[in-house]
């Protein structure tokens, strides 16, 4: 029997231990973050966790918030809907915090952020760009990027009015929230300017043979200036492959799920006349000053290079919070939600970000990235003149 | 179960720290995240239960009953839906639909009625089939649902968040609908439709020769257990309230296998148990998951080790007691008190040494 007694004090001790670092001193102002760092959105969501948490480190560094420490706490979403309304119950109500942040995926915000609204807390996204996702929790819920309908705005005019390009080939992903609307801007705004869409297409998430699609796009006569691709970052390499194997040899545009080493490390050679929007060109060569402290910051932290475009929002996301905090000098969820709302200039990674009077969607520039020689080099820095509705 | 096995003080006092920790864990959540556990347990046990009503009766296995629970989503929600969110989320729906907003009773039996429908119509054919065939056919018609989902726009988004779902799901009807559904899965597994049921799966040819309807029974069984699962899924669209497709695929599949497993297939309160089970150390190793700090030790986060004990729980459970907790057996009254009799005659002697 007595064998039994010292696991069991241990383990009823861990038990114990378990809220005790959920329940922190008074002392500091408590950031509740929920990513899915398991699942298939691991891959965006995993950098994003940890440049937020490197943003943590760096404001702690230099004397926290209105004189406090930041206490970020995390949580696994799991990529399971379940789970992150379990995670964001408890940031709202147990761990008590100021404000929220999280997800690439309108899905997983929509899980968690009705329930922090619920406790008038707001959640702040880093990464789901679907322009209509705020209007659904009204007053809670923002955005730290662009929305599709920018990026795709500023994708369409720069293929417009730079490359000249008068006829586009579409081809959308059928499977994704994300790749409808950002097919459906793209195409509003290039027809807009005067464009012309010869032929759109479709596939599903996950297909691995694209040789029908290309046999049509290849038949387009006359054919077609270029090819708008609105892919997601799994399939992005396999289809740009598969699409210049076939003989494609027009530029290739597509958004910010090109933005994956997957696009060169698949395609090869093939990635080369492929331009793409994303958040921010993150190479410790070509970026811009900022991005390039922040890829020397986050490779002495984590030993490797940011993964994606998506560490330096987890970063500018806090940055944000934190900076909506010390404006409204005070640790109550609505003032800080109200100061949010008149952020101006403020520079992050990924760009400025200033939201106008009333709209939950900031301000920003779009990176337009080009593929050349195997490398990304920012083609221009964008801001469209004019935006589709969300 | 046999409690007097060797293994017994093992059991107590895991059972024991288990009990502890979730306590703990369930006073510092706060209201709102118990009411989401005690919300969360019930409709899985609905689920678990629809599954186990038609495993357990035909000693088929089904890999597509998440595909009932998506219809059982959609269709409610479509019902339920707020006209002004309708009207700006689904602009396509046709004229009949588009005007509707029901209360959520009608919608939930109305989305499982139809839901019973087309189950009656795909187990026509499937339910000639035998053994492992009905599990790949099943698994077919998982795939067909999402796909279908997908790509009809007008009434589910496509691929989009299907969200503005009201909450309508509270404590109190998923318990009831839970409660109800026990009593009915009770009832048929004891009735002579049951026993009939279980004397075919446990030997075809013989049942049949004494004249059980083989098809017929299947496919009554197929369409219950389908009718159930679609109220699950009701419940969990009005709980979770924002979903899209890819909700109701294989994850969440092998979720509520796993529970069924663990419990013990065919067992109706192996499946309660499971249900707990499952949920209790996932809800613990999630929150472990994230780091602790044990005096002078510091243990980091490891995320996603909790789905790695989970899956070794179900691989060790598979190759011990491939039966589940439970096997086919139902437990009663007797044995909770005498489970508890045990185990505080253990906990209070302590020190002391039981032996």
């Amino acid at each position: 029997m007595k064998k039994w007694i010292v696991p069991l004090i241990a383990l009823v001790a861990l038990g114990v231990s378990l809220g005790s670092c959920a329940k922190g001193a008074g002392s500091t102002i408590k950031i509740g973050m929920i990513y899915n760092m398991t699942g298939a959105q691991a891959s965006l969501d995993a950098p994003s966790a940890n440049g937020a948490k490197l943003a943590v480190k760096e404001i702690n560094a230099a004397g926290g918030v209105l004189g406090k420490q930041i206490e970020l706490i995390s949580y696994d979403g799991k990529t399971d809907a379940e789970t992150i309304g379990k995670a964001a119950t408890q940031l709202a109500t147990s761990d008590k915090v100021v404000a929220m942040l999280g997800f690439s995926d309108s899905d997983m915000v929509m899980a968690a952020a009705p329930i922090a609204a619920k406790s008038g807390i707001m959640f702040v996204t880093s990464g789901a760009t679907s322009p209509k996702l705020p209007a659904q929790v009204p007053d809670y819920l923002f955005l730290a990027c662009f929305g599709d309908n920018v990026q795709a705005a500023a994708a369409a005019e720069y293929a417009y009015k730079n490359l000249n390009a008068k006829t586009v080939y579409l081809l959308i992903d059928k499977g994704m929230e994300y790749t409808m609307l950002l097919g459906k801007y793209f195409k509003e705004r290039f027809t807009e300017l005067g464009g012309k869409v010869v032929l759109e297409d479709y596939y599903q998430t996950g297909d691995k043979d694209y040789s029908a699609q290309i046999t049509k796009a290849k038949a387009l006569k006359p054919a077609p200036d270029i090819l708008f691709i609105s892919s997601g970052p799994d399939d992005v390499g396999t289809i740009v492959k598969q699409f210049r194997d076939g003989g494609v040899k027009q530029p290739i545009f597509g958004g910010d799920g090109y933005d994956t080493p997957l696009l060169v490390q698949i395609a090869g050679a093939g990635a080369d006349n492929v331009y793409f929007t994303t958040h921010s060109l993150m190479d410790s060569e070509a970026g811009t000053p900022a991005a390039k402290k922040f890829i020397a910051d986050y490779k002495a932290e984590y030993k490797t290079d940011p993964e994606n475009a998506f560490a330096g929002l987890g970063y500018d996301t806090v940055k944000l919070i934190a900076d909506s905090i010390t404006r409204s000098k005070s640790t109550d969820p609505k003032a800080i939600r109200d100061a949010l709302q008149t952020t101006k200039g403020l520079a992050g990674v990924t760009g400025t970000i200033t939201f106008e009077k009333g709209n939950p969607i900031p301000q920003k520039g779009v990176a337009l990235i080009q593929v050349k020689n195997g490398k990304l080099v920012l083609a221009a820095e964008v801001v469209p003149e004019k935006v589709p509705a969300p | 179960m046999n409690w007097d096995s060797k293994h017994k003080k093992t059991v107590y006092i895991l059972s024991a720290v288990l009990m502890v920790d979730f306590i703990y864990l369930l006073i510092s959540g706060g209201t709102d995240y118990i009411e989401r556990i005690i919300i969360g347990i019930a409709i899985n046990i609905i689920l678990a239960l629809g599954l186990n009503l038609f495993s357990g009766l035909t000693g088929l296995f089904s890999l597509g009953h998440v595909g009932f629970m998506a219809l059982g989503a959609y269709i409610s929600s479509i019902l339920t839906l707020p006209l002004q969110t309708k009207n700006a989320n689904l602009p396509d729906l046709p004229g009949w639909l588009a005007h509707v907003q029901l209360p959520f009773f009608p919608a939930l039996i109305l989305a499982a009625l139809v839901t019973m429908g087309i189950a009656f119509l795909i187990g026509i054919p499937l339910m000639r089939l035998i053994g492992p065939y009905v599990s790949v056919a099943t698994m077919g018609f998982l795939v067909i649902t999402q796909v279908v989902l997908t790509n009809w726009d007008t009434f589910t988004r496509g691929a989009r968040t299907f969200a503005g779902v009201p909450a309508y799901t509270s404590w109190w009807n998923a318990w009831l609908w839970a409660l109800f559904v026990l009593y009915v899965v009770l009832r048929l597994k004891f009735s002579s439709f049951g026993r009939s049921m279980r004397a075919s799966r446990d030997n075809t040819i013989a049942a049949e020769s004494i004249g059980i309807p083989i098809v017929q029974s299947r496919l009554l069984a197929f369409c219950i257990s389908a009718f159930i699962t679609a109220i699950g899924g009701a419940l969990w669209a009005h709980f979770i309230r924002a979903f899209s497709p890819k909700s109701f695929y294989f994850a969440q599949t092998f979720s509520v296998i796993t529970m069924v497993i663990i419990g013990g297939l065919g067992s109706v309160r192996g499946s309660l148990a499971g249900v707990v089970f499952v949920t209790v150390i996932s809800e613990i190793l999630r929150n472990l998951e994230r780091g602790i700090t044990l005096g002078v030790i510091t243990i980091p986060p490891m995320y996603g080790s909790s789905q790695v004990i989970m899956a070794l729980i179900l691989i060790l459970m598979i190759v011990f007691k491939p039966t589940g907790f439970f096997g086919e057996t139902e437990w009663k009254a007797r044995d909770v008190i005498r489970f508890f009799k045990g185990f505080f005659s253990i906990i209070s002697k302590g020190n002391n040494g039981g032996h």
